[in-house]
């Protein structure tokens, strides 16, 4: 009988551990997708993240503590178009997790979503250009509309993982399209008209945005991505900038905030300084909120310089 | 004279078909299976002089890496890393296989087994690739007891450990025919590596690694000729600035060797303390000092043993333009009793990448 009702706890305590646990352990390497993995998985899913959205994902320390993270996966989704490429094989190599490894179902690049990559390279592809990114501008996340595909495809991999709740995830990720794109509209109306306006930025992250908001990019502090600016380029940038009306700059928070505020200085025009993804700064705790915060900051800029 | 003809016909009927379908098989020639392929250049100028005034200066190719990798099958992926490094005072060069192992990708979650030729998990510097050193050579407390790098065939099992914590156990055994054991032993070697992280914010970790390698000794590294196991403990901090990209960054790294010759002889012992400040986006600062005391043969008999220190200290600067080039200047100061000298010298190392070249470990 002791016996007996031991074995009932016992079967009660793990019984009731399965219930409080999602079915799914999703690892997201970037906070934007973390957050729409969230919003497509719900209750069904326990999400963890890799890079929070203040450090800059192209060179993210592999810290083991992020592998051990993966080691319990069932799922990785990440970017792609090798913008994690200097850490995330390291990690999936010290998770020791094969549900994760590259080529399983349990690992999706949320590339695969993006219709049109930009800025994929033309002719030879060599580091004299920097630190290019030989498969295309892989910061897709900064159009909305990305990622709501993304939030689509994502839902795909959960229901063939966990058929169960299959209908639970497409249903979730249509509730949230409807809900960015019921957004859109007003983001762009907040923007207003940036016809008039250009923008230098810092570094090639924002070309998915600028597109998405119409806004011409005329140049780049960081001449050579991933590689310190020379002082005759940064020259040459602040000259075209002065002479450019309705031009102001943007930069991720983090890039190097001297050289661009020195170069926004010199040139007498703006700096916008943005989040690259959700949790970036404080208030931006999810996707819509990101465009929220980003579409705001960028009306501000683009009327400033216009007065000026 | 007919069989002949025939002969020939069914060849030319029968070759073609053989080659074409060489090229057409599933596992064939398509480009995209490719290993990701790199080579390192690491190249020194060091001038220094003695303490009898005598100068030494040269230029030469410290050392040069062929890097191949690729996944093997669903279930292995392999390594291979071919070094050039000069011989005879830089006269002529010798080409070596640093390292080609297979490395399993499908054991349950959290093994791994490593088979072939590997660097041997011992400490935190001795694992390192030349070219990834924090200066330009291996610390004095390492490279006495462990060389410059110690690589060596056998197998390896790592396992996570489930704790609170990240932590990996390693065991392996060894052929033993490393410069640091006796080649012409019999005897194999096998040790063992715990190391354990902890994340004392989202921008610092501590490291506490523990090791131990047992084998038969060489003469030449340990001045006794039994077997000997080596103890080691390493603790390493580091701190990188989050919200920065190529921000401030610190690390912190000692380690402590310890052989065990099991004798009664002089005790060897080896450390050494280092650190390495990013002090701007591409420049680095570091200091290191370090120490080994060990036991050089002075006769025929195994008890003619005499214990010298040797001691070093290291400064250096590192411009590291991008992740694939850097160059570096270092002082260094060794009083080494082993030799009988009392070095100063000032040195000057640069090194480039190219090709696909994998990530280095945290």
């Amino acid at each position: 009988m002791r016996n007996c009702l031991l074995l009932t706890a016992i079967l009660l305590t793990f019984g009731l551990a399965g219930v409080c646990h999602a079915e799914l352990k999703v690892v997201a390497t970037l906070s934007d997708l973390g957050w729409i993995a969230k919003e497509v998985g719900g209750e069904h899913v326990e999400v963890s993240v890799l890079c929070l959205g203040y450090q800059d994902p192209h060179y993210l320390p592999a810290k083991p503590s992020l592998a051990r993270k993966l080691r319990t996966a069932d799922l990785l989704v990440y970017n792609g178009l090798e913008l994690e490429i200097g850490w995330l094989p390291v990690l999936i190599e010290a998770g020791r997790n094969p549900r994760v490894k590259p080529g399983s179902r349990g690992e999706l690049e949320c590339a695969l979503a993006v219709e049109s990559v930009l800025d994929v390279p033309t002719g030879g592809v060599d580091r004299s250009r920097g630190d290019i990114h030989p498969l295309g501008n892989p910061h897709y996340l900064l159009d909305p509309r990305n990622g709501v595909a993304v939030g689509r495809l994502m839902a795909e991999r959960m229901a063939e993982l966990d058929p169960d709740n299959a209908g639970a995830y497409r249903q979730r990720a249509e509730d949230l399209a409807a809900y960015m794109e019921s957004h859109m509209d007003g983001w762009k109306e907040m923007l207003g008209d940036l016809s008039a306006n250009r923008a230098i930025v810092y570094h090639q992250h924002w070309e998915y945005l600028l597109e998405w908001v119409g806004l011409q990019e005329i140049g780049a502090i960081e001449h050579r991505p991933g590689i310190s600016p020379s002082p005759r380029h940064v020259e040459e940038i602040i000259n075209r900038g002065r002479s450019t009306s309705g031009a102001f700059v943007i930069a991720a928070t983090w890039d190097n905030a001297k050289i661009s505020e020195e170069a926004a200085e010199r040139m007498g025009k703006p700096l916008v300084t943005l989040p690259g993804a959700v949790g970036g700064v404080d208030g931006v705790t999810g996707y819509p909120e990101l465009f929220n915060f980003i579409c705001k900051q960028l009306a501000e800029a683009a009327a400033a310089s216009l007065k000026q | 004279m007919r069989h002949a003809i025939l002969g020939f016909l069914f060849l030319l009927l029968f070759v073609p078909a053989a080659i074409s379908g060489q090229s057409s098989t599933a596992s064939g020639v398509s480009n995209k299976m490719n290993p990701a392929l790199s080579v390192n250049g690491l190249f020194l100028a060091k001038k220094s002089q003695d303490r009898h005034g005598v100068e030494y200066n040269s230029i030469s190719l410290q050392e040069a890496e062929m890097h191949v990798s690729s996944v093997v099958d669903p279930f292995w992926k392999a390594n291979v890393i071919f070094s050039v490094y000069p011989e005879d005072a830089g006269s002529a060069y010798g080409i070596g296989v640093e390292e080609a192992s297979l490395e399993s990708t499908s054991l349950p979650v959290g093994f791994n087994v490593t088979l072939g030729k590997f660097f041997v998990p011992f400490g935190k510097h001795s694992p390192l690739h030349t070219h990834h050193f924090p200066f330009v050579d291996a610390p004095v407390g390492v490279r006495t007891f462990l060389g410059e790098g110690l690589t060596d065939c056998g197998a390896m099992l790592t396992a996570t450990l489930p704790l609170n914590w990240y932590s990996d156990a390693v065991v392996y055994c060894l052929d033993g025919s490393t410069e640091t054991f006796d080649a012409g032993s019999t005897d194999v070697s096998f040790g063992g590596r715990i190391t354990n992280f902890w994340d004392l914010s989202e921008n610092a970790t501590l490291e506490l690694g523990g090791s131990a390698l047992s084998g038969p000794a060489s003469v030449d590294y340990f001045g006794w000729g039994g077997r000997v196991t080596v103890y080691g403990v390493d603790l390493t901090y580091k701190w990188i600035c989050g919200t920065k990209s190529h921000g401030p960054a610190l690390t912190v790294q000692g380690e402590f060797i310890l052989p065990d010759l099991s004798g009664d002889y002089n005790q060897p012992s080896g450390w050494y303390a280092l650190s390495q400040y990013r002090f701007h986006h591409n420049w680095w600062v570091g200091a290191c000092h370090g120490m080994a005391n060990a036991n050089i043969k002075t006769g025929r008999d195994d008890q003619d043993l005499l214990s010298v220190k040797t001691r070093e200290s290291k400064l250096n600067l590192t411009f590291a333009p991008s992740e694939f080039s850097a160059l570096r200047a270092e002082i260094a100061y060794v009083d080494d009793q082993v030799e009988d000298i009392d070095d100063f010298s000032f040195r000057l190392q640069w090194n480039f990448t190219i090709g696909s070249h994998p990530a280095h470990r945290y």
